[in-house]
């Protein structure tokens, strides 16, 4: 979950309280929670909602939340992102959010398709469709921004099996 | 290969490494107690159904005190030992509120105000009021507490802005959290150029029956368990060492074999060992008990009875 958060915000301070918020929400609706593997993808949900809620500008900061907090600010530097994947780094952030969000659980948590659906809270096939878009916008985004160079989108649609 | 996996800023094998277990741990440990409503449902029946009702009110009736008062003292030490020259802290309010005294102290020092909750039992109307007055767009509430943390900042909500921002002031040995700390936030500093909106959660004193929203550790000062080693010890007898003091159980947490998650149980076998324990509301304590001990945690966190540092000897 901390790495779900990270890959997401800005800064530690917001990774920080997502990740005890998310797992504050979870206790206080513990009846809500599924077993096995399903509780990962609940957490997930949850965590996607309240970063969602952070994005809008509704900060939580969580008192509990103060020693993660100092230790991830001291620990955590952000990789320097190789200059090959600037262009896809830029196009990835030019597609709507919702769409970027779908790619990453595909590519960062290895979601399939049914795995997605349950984060979301959409059906297995509109969460495939809506992939194969988020997909197609991607490739399309990384063709405009490297119109002469290789043909990048082909190697998104056909290397994402997620 | 999936360009997207290219452009992972840190893999879950990483961030793993990123934070210490005890500080996990320490987390999972506050959420637990602080996080106190996960059940919203009626209360349920108390665990030790045989003791008769009206002896567990006249107990109860007994107690009510405790938590306002230690409220109140919280309040009066907050006010005292926070003052530093300069600051115009008026007189400890130990007695019932008086209408007209101030709930929140306000000192500006350094392009800051400085904002310490002198009444957690004030109508929360005052508290407007005060933030108001000095042009602060800030919300306090107040949840129902435990005793160890009541008059203590619970919890921060901040609204959008990029200006800058409220921090807590801490202050030692005004709390003790489930983490084995004792260094709590009691007050909140606010710049004078704050724009934006904010929500601050203290730990207010509970009434007889309400549960807690926030709670500290089971043992800590003015807790339940207060200088009780209770870990590891059977369900039977911790409940009599309870029913000393005055104190019920109405639900346990029992870890499903192979399970993640706690189940809720009213009753549980009284061979069984506790290993952790929660104020729950004025008068009754959530225990954790297991068959068998230490308790093997999802997350790899071993729970192992040990006697806890702040308990006193004796």
């Amino acid at each position: 979950m901390l790495g779900y958060a990270l890959r997401r915000t800005d800064n530690t301070d917001d990774a920080a309280d997502v990740l005890a918020e998310t797992f504050l929400t979870a206790w206080r609706r513990l009846d809500e929670v599924p077993e096995g593997d399903q509780a990962k993808l609940w957490l997930y949900g949850t965590a996607r909602r309240l970063l969602a809620n952070h994005r809008r500008g509704e900060r939580r900061r969580l008192a509990l939340a103060d020693r993660l907090r100092a230790e991830l600010a001291l620990t955590y530097r952000p990789p320097d992102r190789a200059a090959d994947f600037a262009e896809i780094a830029a196009a990835f952030r030019r597609i709507p959010q919702p769409d970027q969000e779908l790619l990453a659980l595909a590519g960062w948590e290895e979601l399939d398709a049914g795995q997605i659906a349950a984060v979301v809270g959409c059906s297995r096939n509109a969460a495939r469709i809506r992939l194969h878009r988020a997909r197609r916008r991607l490739a399309a985004e990384i063709g405009r921004a490297m119109a002469d160079m290789s043909p990048a989108g082909d190697g998104i649609t056909n290397g994402d099996h997620a | 290969m999936n360009p997207i996996s290219q452009l992972c800023p840190v893999t879950d094998t990483e961030a793993a490494r990123l934070v210490r277990d005890d500080t996990m741990a320490a987390l999972a440990d506050d959420i637990v107690r602080s996080g106190m409503a996960p059940y919203t449902g009626a209360p349920l029946p108390a665990a030790d159904g045989a003791r008769p009702a009206n002896s567990r009110r006249l107990r109860r009736r007994l107690l009510i005190g405790v938590p306002v008062a230690v409220a109140l003292a919280v309040a009066g030490l907050i006010a005292t030992s926070l003052g530093t020259p300069g600051q115009h802290l008026g007189p400890v309010n130990v007695g019932p509120p008086k209408a007209q005294a101030a709930v929140l102290s306000f000192t500006r020092q350094d392009g800051y105000i400085q904002v310490i909750v002198r009444n957690p039992v004030a109508d929360p109307k005052r508290y407007r009021a005060e933030f108001a007055e000095n042009h602060l767009n800030i919300t306090l509430t107040l949840v129902p507490a435990s005793p160890s943390v009541v008059g203590t900042l619970v919890e921060e909500s901040l609204s959008a802005g990029s200006g800058p921002q409220i921090t807590p002031i801490t202050a030692k040995d005004r709390c003790f959290t489930g983490g084995g700390g004792n260094v709590c936030p009691v007050g909140v500093r606010v710049p004078v150029d704050f724009h934006g909106a904010a929500t601050l959660v203290f730990g207010r004193a509970a009434r007889p029956g309400e549960q807690y929203e926030s709670a500290g550790q089971a043992n800590g000062p003015g807790e339940a368990m207060y200088g009780l080693h209770y870990q590891g010890k059977t369900v039977a007898v911790v409940l009599a060492m309870l029913a000393k003091r005055g104190f019920t159980v109405p639900q346990y947490r029992v870890q499903r074999a192979g399970q993640c998650f706690m189940e809720v149980r009213r009753t549980v076998p009284g061979n069984w060992l506790v290993y952790d324990a929660t104020p729950w509301a004025p008068g009754q304590v959530l225990l954790w008990a297991a068959t068998t001990l230490p308790v093997r945690m999802c997350s790899g966190v071993r729970i192992s009875p040990s006697p806890s540092p702040s308990a006193p000897a004796g």
